[in-house]
This record gives structure tokens, sequence and C-alpha cells, in this order.
């Protein structure tokens, strides 16, 4: 398992309804996670047309958090029905954070606000189950243009110490995703590229913008779209965006 | 009937047929005055994190809410000159364009044919917050281009530069703007783009096609000037139709027999009623006479005859233009010179480059029956 390979665990939860009652035969009904999947798979298509020793790329691991041992098997073969994960892990909530160290997780993927731990992303519920052959990446510009200099605006806006401490924390651990992102765009074009990467600066002032931008660009990503909002409501156009990762730490709500 | 144009002005009717209705709106604002209703919330709850509301400065409102405010959408295109960055676009590909952005990433673009128009609202805007600091029924100028992100430090230095007070913007990197023009509430979309532009008018949306006159008039600094053509542009394009279909006889009769016929309302008839809105909130504080904002109907159509449907029209839906030019068909490039509007809006491209040869911002709306049959140029300028 190389350095390079880009390591993301989805919860179960995500990519399975675990909640309806199932016939034993059927496979499981698919969840939110579903269309992450797909379009992570397509870039790994793209990425190994391109080169066929490929080591950068998508691996997904599929976790469940305290998954009863009738819904472990099921959730096996419902898995190898649809789709080709690479591996599975079963653990308890305690060893959550060990198991996702030992398996060198660069990112957790889940799309419940309150589960998501370090590293992690919110997983967003795409309207269209069909329309992704893209995988959409969206960043914070908030936390990715945080300076020592820029903390007030967020003091402003009613965030607290330990929040702001937090979000400076989040921005050391997005680069390392965001590094292996800006590796696997480059190798695609400008246009008809299977990744879309997003920058969006919800509260932050366009000079905020303009630091995340430059940020993003020394650490190797370029990005495809930016917006910059001011205070607008972000949902119309997150509709619009349509992401599967949304990483912003809760800064947005 | 005379031939020469005749300037209306306000308040004085020499077409008075009918009593005109009351549209003096001295008294009462007609949008609600919408606090920031996040404001008078209390201690804020810890949990939930910031309350998203109209963030407030000294001195008024600066981040209004879209759907409280009058958004223009403006693209990068036209607020800036990017002739050269085109070129090596068109010439060399989008990669090299990218690549010749970043590396004169700090050196600002200069102002481009909507930049005297942004800097008008602008100022509108410091009027606007001085008399009413709780109000968001500002100007809130968005913008939005299908640049890819990597210009995006190039821009964001050219509005620090010029002191531009710009701070939402949408770099689509190459899908369409349209989506998020609706998401933003867009009253008004300024584009180098003739389809972009023309998409945003099938979905509602006002919009325009800009371009920078080769000499540039004076504009004023403190008084927004916008000047509206009327058929296809205000109105619909009825009449436009008649006239293409059936000569300039046909029209008249018909502009005659249907005088009392309100003419149906055409793309920009949203603008000029917002304008007309933030008019009035001047009026209430005594501002009439000085108001910041004024607007103007230069029309082919004659005082004497076909004008009157015009005004009729106008009036029945409660709007007014501070002057009116009806012009009997004589070239508008002259008018228009005198007036120097920061943006004037027409639907045919060859009154349009009319008046950017004079030196007139000037906009193509591009809708109605005119784009299929355009002007043809007449070589000489002799209209009589």
């Amino acid at each position: 398992q190389s350095d390079c390979t880009l390591v993301t665990a989805v919860s179960c939860h995500d990519i399975f309804d675990l909640q309806t009652g199932q016939s034993d035969s059927s496979p499981l009904a698919k969840g939110t996670a579903f269309a992450f999947i797909k379009a992570v798979q397509s870039v790994n298509e793209r990425l190994v047309k391109l080169s066929e020793k490929q080591t950068l790329l998508f691996e997904v691991i599929l976790l469940g958090k305290d998954c009863e041992e009738q819904a472990k098997s099921k959730i096996f073969d419902s898995a190898k029905y649809y789709l080709e994960i690479g591996k599975f892990c079963f653990c308890s909530k305690e060893k959550f954070e060990r198991t996702l160290q030992e398996n060198h997780v660069k990112l957790f993927l889940s799309s419940d606000r309150d589960d998501v731990h370090v590293p992690a992303a919110l997983l967003c519920q795409q309207a269209d189950q069909q329309v992704q052959n893209q995988l959409k990446v969206l960043f914070s510009g908030d936390l990715i243009g945080l300076t020592e200099d820029s903390t007030e605006y967020l003091k402003d806006l009613g965030f607290n110490d330990v929040q702001i401490h937090n979000f400076k924390a989040a921005k050391g651990r997005i680069q390392e995703f965001a590094m292996l992102i800006g590796e696997m765009r480059r190798r695609f074009g400008c246009e008809d590229s299977p990744l879309h990467t997003i920058l969006m600066t919800v509260w932050g002032s366009r000079d905020i913008c303009a630091t995340a931008l430059k940020t993003l660009r020394a650490w190797g990503l370029d990005v495809d779209e930016a917006f910059c909002l001011a205070g607008a409501p972000c949902t119309p156009i997150l509709t619009v965006l349509q992401p599967h990762i949304l990483w912003d730490d809760g800064l947005h709500n | 009937m005379s031939l020469d144009p005749v300037q209306v002005m306000k308040g004085q009717d020499p077409m008075a047929l009918s009593p005109p209705p009351a549209s003096n709106g001295d008294s009462k604002v007609s949008w609600d005055e919408k606090e920031g209703f996040c404001d008078s919330v209390g201690p804020k709850k810890p949990k939930s994190g910031p309350v998203r509301r109209a963030r407030k400065v000294e001195g008024g409102i600066f981040f209004p809410k879209p759907e409280n405010a009058v958004t223009i959408a403006v693209s990068s295109r036209v607020l800036f000159r990017t002739e050269k960055e085109q070129k090596v676009f068109e010439e060399k590909g989008v990669e090299e364009y990218l690549k010749y952005q970043v590396e004169h990433e700090n050196e600002p673009f200069a102002p481009g044919p909507a930049f005297p128009f942004i800097k008008a609202l602008e100022s509108v805007n410091t009027r606007l917050r001085e008399l009413y600091p709780e109000s968001e029924e500002l100007f809130d100028i968005v913008l939005v281009t299908y640049n890819h992100a990597n210009v995006g430090v190039r821009l964001i230095n050219t509005i620090n530069h010029h002191n531009l007070f710009i701070e939402r913007f949408c770099m689509t990197g190459g899908s369409s703007p349209i989506g998020y023009l609706k998401a933003w509430h867009t009253n008004l979309y300024l584009s180098a783009d003739a389809e972009k532009v023309q998409e945003a008018l099938s979905e509602g949306i006002a919009a325009a096609t800009m371009f920078m006159p080769e000499k540039q008039i004076e504009v004023s600094e403190t008084q927004l000037r916008v000047a509206f053509d009327g058929d296809a542009v205000l109105f619909s394009d009825e009449s436009e139709r008649i006239f293409k279909a059936h000569g300039l006889d046909k029209f008249f009769e018909h502009e005659r027999e249907n005088e009392n016929t309100l003419l149906d309302h055409g793309p920009l008839k949203g603008f000029l009623e917002t304008l007309g809105k933030l008019q009035k909130k001047f009026y209430a504080k005594g501002h009439r006479l000085d108001c910041p904002i004024r607007t103007y109907l230069v029309t082919a159509r004659s005082a004497a005859s076909s004008g009157i449907r015009a005004l009729k029209t106008l009036r029945a839906w409660g709007l007014e233009t501070d002057e009116a030019l009806f012009l009997a068909g004589a070239p508008k490039g002259p008018m228009l010179e005198k007036i120097r509007p920061h943006i004037y809006f027409d639907d045919q491209m060859f009154h349009v480059e009319g008046a950017v040869e004079m030196g007139t911002i000037a906009a193509h709306v591009p809708y109605g029956i005119a784009q299929k049959y355009p002007h043809k140029k007449k070589s000489t300028n002799s209209a009589k």
C-alpha cells in the first residue's frame, strides 16, 4: 500500500440503506455514498487508462462501526454485488480512530455531521444519482484561507476560541488530502476531467479567498471553480454544484 | 406632425388624453423594511454555529441577502478589458491562456465597459446607506465568470487595485453560470457572450451584451443614468413585428388602433421597476431633485402618435422614466451623447453600434424579432 494511494473510508451506513427491512436474498438498497463510489471508480478508470502502472488511485475502504453480526455478512454480499471495494473493516466505536490510522485512511467520509472525526469530510446527498461521471470535491476557503491575522472575522460571526483553534488544526489535515487530489487532477486536462475541484469561501472576504487560492496552488492544487459568498446563503449554490465531498469542518452549518 | 425629437419631462404632459393615475410614490415605500432578522436575536446559541445574518458594519449593511437586494451579475470580460487575454485563449487554447493569466497575475486589468456602471451603483449604495442604514435594499454586485478559478487571484488583485466593492463571485471553470444566476436572485446580468445572455433571457433574467466604446465620453460619478429603448426592451416586440412584416404605415395604423391596449412587457421592465423603487426611497427622504438615479426612455416612436401607447403602458404599470425621448426615427447617437448614460439598452445591434461609435456605453438585449432581421446599415447617415 503505497503512500500515493488516496485511502478513503466510507461508513457502511452510507453505502447501503441498513434501516429498511430487507428480504434475505436481495442485496441492500443503495445509500448516500453510492454516487460517490461510482464517481471514484470512474476517476480510477481514467487514471489507469493514462498509465497502467498507476499508483495514485483512490482506494475505498468500507467501515462498519458497531455492526451486528447479521448485518456484516449482508454487507459483504451486497458490496460484492454492486461494486469493487478494496477492504472491509468492522470495528467498535472505541477502536474507530485506531482503525482509521492503521489503515492509513487519508479521508473518512460520512453523511452524518456528528460522526465526522479526524480527518473527515461530509458526504453529500446527490440529488440525481445518475448524473455523476465526475467526482466533485469542495474545499472551504474559510478554512484554507485562514491565517493568524484573519481570525477576527470568525469571532465576529460567533465562533468561540476552541472552535477557531479546531479550524486551524483542520487546515493542516486538509493539506495532505488536497495535495493528493491536486496531483490526481493534474493528470487530466482542463476539460473532460473526471475529477472536479471547487473552492467555496462562505464568510471570508475576497482576500481570504485569494489567500486560499494561493495556498492551494502552493499545495499543488489548482481548483476548477471558486465561489466567494460574503455571507450569502450557500444552499442555493450547493444545490447547483452538487459536490460529493464537502470539507468544511462544520464551519458552514 | 413634427419630425424633431421631442423631449418629455416627467410631470409635464403634452399628451394628457386621460388623467394620469397618481404614480408619485412620495408616501410609502413598497418593499417591507425587513430587519436583518437575525440581528434582533439575543445571545447566540453555542451549538448551532453562526446565525446567518446580513453582515453589518459601521455605516450600514454591506452584504445584503441576495433576495432582498438588487443583484447585478457582471462578467469579468465586461467589467474589465481582457482583449489581450481573449486573444491568447482563441489562438493558443485554454492551457496557454491560464498560464498567461497566472504569469500576469499582479498586473491589474484596465476598466471595461461595465466599469462606470458598477462604480455608479456603488455611489448610489453609499447614498442609500446614509439614508437607510438598516436596509438591505441595495445594489449587490456579483462577479460571474466562466473563467477557471486560476484567474481568480488576478481578478481579486484587480478589484483591489480599482478599489471596487465586490466581495461576491462565481468562477465556474467552464460550466454554464445560468444556474448560479438564479441562485443569486439575479436582477440583471451583463456579459460579453451573446449566447450566455440569450440563455439568461430565456430563463427570465434581464440580460444584455456590452460593448466597449472606442472613445469614452465622461459619465457622471454622482448620478447613475440608465437609458432604455422601448420596444423589445421595456415592452414586448409586438410592434416591431408589425413594422418588420408590414412596414411603417401599418405600424402607425396598428398603434393608433391599439392605443388603449397595453403593450406586453419586455425583458428589462423588471429592472426599470427596481430602479423606480429605489428612486422612491430617495424621494421619501426629500431627495427628488438630487436623486442619484435617473432613467431615460429613448425610443424611435414619435411623440404625437405611436409614443402615446408607450407612455400609457408605462403609466398603467405604475412606472415612469425621468425623461422620455421620442426620436420619430431619427438616429439615437446624438441624443445619447447628450444624456451620457452609464448604460443604454437596445434590442437592435444597429442602434447599439451607432451609440458605441459616438462613445456611449451601450448594451444589446438579444430579444425579439429584430434578432432575426438585422437592420441593414446605411452607408451615409441621411435618415431624413
